[in-house]
């Protein structure tokens, strides 16, 4: 659906030097694929989803939508296809002068849908769509931060884009209006085959409702791919120290060096992950019954990615090494993947 | 203080001049004013349609403009008002060096009420694709409401003192009342009541605007 080719942007800053936001930029998106990117801010990730709808215009590279190159481009094309991507922001920007429904009516009035009744039956299926059928008499100010982000996107979907572009669309909410919104984008997502690019600076974002992610670092994408093989397997130093940020997955980030039982380790530290039905299934019992070795549960999690069950576990293990050589192979038999670590 | 002497009718002729100045002034004021002030929004560095020399140069005008002190101008003014309208002197005199004077003020304010407009909501309208002319009429133009309508009652108010002013050439209207009677014929009534008059129809307006201020903003 989207394929970005040897992307850059470079703008000069207000000193007179040239800025490189953007470097050499690859990447594929699959159609009704969620795919998020994460990094830092000043990373450039906004400056890359900005680029998809040419609100950014990149300086070198290509940009491709349905195999068609969008940098080049007229403004009249481009009108097109910014109606056919819908895009939500981390403030919303909603218009305050209208209701709810009149901001939801507003990108198809002003696109020339001239009939208003039929443009009134959009926006009475899109304001059910998002759950605010009660709202839209409401002015955006009369709204929580989680109401105005669901206006956002039914205004985005007026015009029935197959492509929804997520500027940090949820950075400004709890915890728990997060969890809502993505779970909306996930329906949408499921419902309508809707393709999304989201970018974000959250783990949480990301192994909620991406099938894949690339990393950005400075104008970099340094590492991409599913996102259980990112997460539970970080290469890069930044992901690796996102990962270690986020509580839920330190055992992918553990660094025996500055754990604080360095010293007090006796055995062989291992580091085991697993995805899929094997989660939860009583392997790892199975596989300890009939060794003589010795285990010692350090630190792990059994959850999910997106919907996928995973598991990590940080073990010790202490024994002869035939008798750990024999653990490791029963592992691999039950596609447990490990990782000595010291 | 003897009010006798005052010819009441006198002053409502002269309020009604002042009134009708006043107006019609804001009218023109408002016609010439919105679409300059809109362009200078527009044209400017990083807005929706970034044309550095016509900003340049419209921005120098209305600096030009504004820097000629309102008397100066309504003694400038006078050959160009007799070409325009015919004569220099009454009432219709005065509204050609009124709006020439406050017309670059008032533009000025609508820039920066547009600008004031929050950058995002403008982005997210280009978002979907929306024409630009569509987007300063449809969007642009309504959520500055508020703050047009506040520029609208500070000019109003501008426009009262600047026509009150215009007495001096021989404007007509409180001002005109105040010089000639107050001033030169040492009738201090006359002076008191043309300025408690002003000084009323000043709150009026004020307060009016403020209501609308009130009533339009959904923040």
């Amino acid at each position: 659906m989207i394929r970005i080719e040897n992307l850059h942007k470079t703008y000069r800053a207000a000193d007179g030097r040239e800025v490189e936001a953007l470097a050499d930029i690859n990447l594929e998106i699959g159609s009704g694929e969620v795919f998020g990117i994460i990094g830092r801010s000043g990373a450039g990730k906004s400056t890359l989803i900005r680029t998809l709808n040419l609100l950014e215009r990149p300086s070198a590279g290509r940009v491709l939508i349905d195999g068609e190159d969008i940098t080049g481009l007229g403004s009249e094309g481009l009108y097109a296809l910014r109606r056919r991507v819908g895009m939500i922001f981390q403030h919303f920007n909603l218009l305050n002068a209208k209701t709810v429904a009149d901001n939801i009516d507003w990108p198809l009035k002003a696109t020339g849908h001239t009939n208003a009744a039929e443009r009134a039956a959009r926006v009475k299926e899109l304001l059910a769509l998002v759950g605010l059928s009660e709202q839209g008499h409401k002015y955006p100010a009369q709204l929580s931060g989680g109401q105005k982000q669901r206006v956002g996107i039914a205004r985005a979907l007026a015009n029935r884009p197959r492509l929804l572009l997520c500027d940090e669309a949820t950075s400004a909410l709890d915890p728990e209006t997060t969890q809502s919104i993505l779970r909306l984008l996930l329906d949408i997502n499921r419902q309508l085959g809707l393709t999304i690019v989201l970018i974000t600076h959250e783990m949480q974002v990301i192994r909620t409702i991406c099938d894949r992610v690339a990393v950005i670092e400075g104008g970099r994408i340094v590492e991409a791919g599913k996102v259980a093989d990112v997460f539970l397997h970080p290469q890069h130093p930044v992901t690796r120290s996102m990962v270690a940020q986020s509580d839920a997955l330190a055992a992918a980030s553990f660094d025996p060096a500055h754990a604080y039982m360095s010293d007090k380790l006796r055995g062989t530290l291992v580091r085991l992950t697993y995805l899929g039905d094997v989660t939860y299934q009583p392997i790892l019992s199975r596989i300890m019954a009939g060794a003589t070795v010795q285990v010692t549960i350090l630190q792990g999690e059994v959850s999910s990615i997106k919907d996928v069950p995973f598991g990590q576990l940080l073990l010790e293990l202490e024994g002869s090494e035939d008798d750990i050589r024999a653990v490791f192979a029963e592992l691999d038999r039950h596609q447990i993947h490990h990782e000595v670590l010291q | 203080m003897d009010l006798s002497v005052i010819d009441w009718s006198d002053i409502w002729i002269a309020t009604w001049e002042t009134l009708v100045m006043t107006g019609v002034s804001l009218f023109f004021t408002i016609l010439l004013g919105l679409p300059l002030g809109i362009l200078l929004f527009v044209t400017a560095r990083r807005q929706l349609l970034e044309q550095g020399v016509v900003y340049a140069v419209l921005s120098f005008v209305v600096n030009v403009l504004r820097s000629v002190p309102f008397l100066i101008l309504l003694i400038v003014m006078i050959p160009v008002t007799v070409i325009l309208i015919g004569t220099s002197l009454g009432v219709e005199g005065a509204i050609p060096p009124l709006v020439v004077g406050t017309a670059p003020f008032f533009a000025r304010l609508v820039e920066n009420v547009l600008r004031e407009v929050d950058r995002g909501v403008i982005e997210a309208c280009q978002a979907m694709g929306i024409r630009t002319h569509r987007i300063i009429f449809g969007a642009l133009l309504p959520e500055a409401l508020p703050g047009l309508i506040a520029a609208v009652t500070v000019t109003a108010i501008t426009l009262m003192s600047y026509a009150a002013m215009s007495g001096v050439i021989g404007g007509g209207g409180l001002g005109d009342l105040a010089i000639r009677f107050g001033y030169q014929r040492f009738q201090t009534e006359v002076m008191v009541i043309t300025v408690a008059l002003l000084v009323v129809l000043v709150q009026i307006i004020q307060y009016s605007g403020d209501r609308l201020v009130l009533y339009f903003t959904r923040k």
